[in-house]
C-alpha cells in the first residue's frame, strides 16, 4: 500500500536542450513508497528526458530532484544503489545467455556469487525463461528479450523500478504478461514503480496516480478515477423515436437529477449528469410517466481517452501522426538515450 | 572497480569468442600476412648481395627477413585490435548497454578500462598465435621460420609481452575514448583508416630502417611501434647488433607513450561519460 513518505521529490525541474528546447519546464511531482506513479503523454512530452534525470543518466538544466532522499545531480552513486530502470529499448547482450545476462547485471550491483545464482533462479521462472536461460538472446523473440529485460532490471531489488514505455511496440499477448508481472510486483513486495506510457489503458490499469505530461509540463495529477471524474459526468444515451425539444424540457424537469448537458444527437437524447447510478432510474421513471417509450438506453462512464482530450485539447493519436514527419511511435526506435544529447 | 571491470572483460571476451569465424580469423589473418609478406616478399635475398655486409645489421639482428618481420607482424596484430576497439562501444551505446551501465553503481572508468583489457587479452592471444606459427613455418618444407636465439627464456617472453601490453594499452587508451566519444562508427572507421598504415609503415615492423628514404628514418625512429618491435628484436634474438637502441631505452619510449596516450584517453573518456 502506498504510504504517505515520498520517494521521489521533483520540484521545479528543468531541461533545456540547446536551441530552447523546453524537454521538461519546472516540472514539480512527489511519489510515494509504494505506488504505482504513471507519466502519462505523447511522444516528445518529455517522460524519457524525466526518467533520464531522475536515473542519474542526464543533468537537469534547473529545479531539484532527489530520489531516496538523495540529490540526483549531487549525489548520483547513492540513487544509482537504490533505482532499476528497464529502458524502452531492448539493451540485453544478444551475444550472451539470458542468465549470462542477468548474472552480469548482478556483478555490476555487487551482490554475492551464490545470492547471484539464486535470484537469477527466481527471476528466470518469474519471467517464464527458466527453459531458455543458455539459450543467445539473438535467438530470443521479442517479447522473450523484453521479459528478460524486466528481470535484468529486478536483480538488485531497487527501492525504485523505472518502467519507460514497458510496452511499447509489443504484442498484445506480451503486453498483457508485462502488465501481470508489475500488478505482481505491486502485490507481492514494496516497490514503488515509476512508469511511462502513451497508451491510455496501460496508465488506467496498472497506476495509482497519473501525471499527465504534455509539452514538458505535468498538467494534471491525480488518480485515475479522480482525473476521470474531473472531465465532468457520465453521459446517458436515451433513445426514443424521435428526440426534440419537448424531451428535453422534460429532462430539464426531473426532480433530483443535476443536469451538466442535454442534447439530442438524432434520436439520442445525450444527458450528462455526474452519478449516473443515481440519475438513471429517475430518468428512466420520467420518460415512463410522459409515456415515451424507450428504445434503447446506454452509460457512458468517462474514460482516461476523454480526460487526456479535455486536458490537452488534443486525443493522444493526433500527437502521433502530427509529429513533423518522424516513423510511428508504434516501432521501437534504437539508440533513444543518444538522440536526447 | 575490480569485481565489476572483471565482469565486464568477461562479457567483451564472450562476445568474442562466440562471434561465428573468430577462431578461423585468429590463426588466417596472421597466416596470411605471414606467407604472403613474409615469405613472397624476401627483400632479404636482395640485401645478401652486398659484399662484406652483416645482414644482421640490416634485419635488426635477424639472420633472415622472415624472423625480422615475423616480430613485427606481433605488433600489427596489437595495433589492428586496438584501433577496433572502441567501435563496440559505439554499438553498446545504439543499443543501450551503455546507458544500462552508467546507471549501474559502478566507477564510471571501469568501462574503458574492461574494454582495453580485453583488447589487449584478444591481441596478446593472436600475437603468440603469430609467433608460434612463424617458428612452426621452420618444419614446413621450402618455407623458413622465425629463428628465436638458443638462449630465448621466459624472461625474454615476458618482456615480450611487456612492450606488447604497453603498446595495445596505449592505443586502446585512445581508441575506447574516442569509441565513447565519436557517435557513429562512420567517423571512427574513418579515423582508423587514417591511422593504420601510416603507423605501421612508418615503424620499423615490417620495412628495416637502413632501407628506408633518409626523411622517413626521421619519422620511423620515434614511431612507437619501433620502440617496440626494437626491443622485441633484442630479447628474441639477443644480439644489440642492428638495434635502434638498447632495449632499457625502447622500454622507457613505449613507456613514455603509453603514459601520454594513457592520460588523454582518460581525459576524453571521462568527459565523454559525464552527464550532461
Amino acid at each position: 500500500m502506498p504510504s504517505e513518505n515520498s520517494v521521489i521529490k521533483v520540484q521545479g525541474l528543468e531541461k533545456i536542450f540547446p536551441g530552447d528546447v523546453r524537454a521538461v519546464d519546472s516540472v514539480s511531482f512527489d511519489v510515494r513508497e509504494g505506488e504505482v506513479f504513471g507519466f502519462l503523454g505523447p511522444n516528445g512530452a518529455g517522460k524519457t528526458t524525466t526518467i533520464s534525470i531522475l536515473n542519474t543518466l542526464m543533468l537537469p538544466t534547473g529545479g531539484k530532484a532527489e530520489v531516496l532522499g538523495e540529490d540526483v545531480v549531487t549525489q548520483a552513486s547513492k540513487v544509482r544503489k537504490g533505482i532499476g530502470l528497464v529502458p524502452q529499448d531492448l539493451t540485453s547482450d544478444e551475444e550472451l545467455t539470458g542468465r549470462e545476462n542477468i548474472e552480469l547485471q548482478s556483478k555490476l550491483y555487487h551482490i554475492p556469487s551464490a545470492e547471484a545464482a539464486k535470484r537469477t533462479d527466481e527471476l528466470l521462472s518469474l519471467v517464464g525463461l527458466t527453459d531458455s536461460q543458455d539459450r543467445i538472446v539473438k535467438t530470443y523473440s521479442g517479447g522473450m528479450k523484453k521479459r528478460l529485460e524486466f528481470a535484468t532490471g529486478l536483480v538488485h531489488k531497487p527501492k525504485i523500478l523505472f518502467l519507460d514505455e514497458p510496452t511499447l511496440g509489443l504484442d498484445v499477448q506480451t503486453r498483457t504478461s508485462i502488465w501481470e508481472h508489475i500488478r505482481k510486483l505491486k502485490s507481492e513486495t514494496n516497490m514503488t514503480i515509476f512508469l511511462t506510457t502513451h497508451y491510455l489503458e496501460e496508465a488506467d490499469g496498472l497506476c495509482d496516480r497519473i501525471a499527465i505530461i504534455d509539452h514538458g509540463k505535468i498538467i494534471a495529477l491525480d488518480t485515475p478515477d479522480g482525473l476521470k471524474k474531473a472531465v465532468g459526468g457520465d453521459v446517458i444515451e436515451v433513445e426514443v423515436a424521435e428526440c426534440g425539444m419537448d424531451v428535453l424540457e422534460m429532462i430539464k424537469t426531473i426532480k433530483g437529477v443535476f443536469l451538466l448537458e442535454g442534447k439530442c444527437t438524432g434520436s439520442k437524447a445525450r444527458i450528462k449528469v455526474p452519478d449516473s447510478n443515481a440519475a438513471l432510474p429517475l430518468i428512466l421513471e420520467s420518460f415512463w410517466n410522459k409515456k415515451i417509450a424507450v428504445l434503447n438506453v446506454a452509460v457512458k462512464k468517462p474514460s482516461l481517452d476523454q480526460a487526456f482530450l479535455e486536458y490537452t485539447g488534443r486525443e493522444l493519436r493526433d500527437e502521433d501522426k502530427s509529429n513533423g514527419g518522424r516513423p510511428s511511435v508504434s516501432a521501437p526506435k534504437r539508440g533513444r538515450f543518444r538522440r536526447r544529447k | 572497480m575490480l569485481g565489476e571491470t572483471y565482469a565486464l572483460v568477461i562479457r567483451d571476451l564472450r562476445r568474442w569468442y562466440r562471434t561465428p569465424g573468430q577462431i578461423i580469423l585468429v590463426f588466417t589473418t596472421p597466416l596470411m600476412w605471414l606467407l604472403l609478406f613474409g615469405q613472397a616478399f624476401n627483400i632479404g635475398k636482395l640485401a645478401q648481395d652486398a659484399p662484406g655486409m652483416d645482414i644482421r645489421e640490416v634485419f635488426g639482428g635477424a639472420t633472415d627477413y622472415f624472423s625480422f618481420m615475423a616480430v613485427g607482424q606481433t605488433t600489427f596484430i596489437i595495433l589492428f585490435a586496438s584501433l577496433f576497439s572502441g567501435v563496440s562501444l559505439i554499438w553498446d551505446r545504439k543499443t543501450g548497454f551503455l546507458a544500462k551501465l552508467q546507471v549501474a553503481p559502478i566507477p564510471r572508468a571501469s568501462i574503458p578500462i574492461s574494454r582495453m583489457t580485453s583488447t589487449v587479452v584478444k591481441s596478446l592471444l593472436q600475437a603468440v598465435v603469430v609467433l608460434v606459427l612463424a617458428a612452426a613455418f621452420a618444419f614446413i618444407p621450402g618455407l623458413s621460420g622465425l629463428k628465436f636465439s638458443q638462449d630465448f627464456g621466459i624472461l625474454d617472453a615476458l618482456g615480450i609481452a611487456v612492450f606488447l601490453i604497453l603498446l595495445g594499452l596505449s592505443l586502446a587508451a585512445l581508441f575506447v575514448a574516442l569509441g565513447l566519444i565519436v557517435k557513429s562508427e562512420e567517423t571512427l572507421f574513418g579515423l582508423i583508416n587514417l591511422l593504420n598504415f601510416p603507423l605501421m609503415f612508418t615503424s620499423s615492423a615490417l620495412i628495416p630502417i637502413a632501407l628506408m628514404p633518409d626523411w622517413l628514418t626521421a619519422v620511423a625512429r620515434y614511431n612507437p611501434i619501433t620502440f617496440v618491435v626494437d626491443g622485441m628484436r633484442q630479447l628474441v634474438f639477443h644480439t644489440s647488433v642492428g638495434a635502434e637502441y638498447s632495449v632499457g631505452v625502447d622500454l622507457l619510449g613505449i613507456t613514455v607513450f603509453a603514459v601520454l596516450m594513457m592520460t588523454l584517453g582518460a581525459v576524453l573518456a571521462r568527459k565523454a561519460l559525464l552527464r550532461s
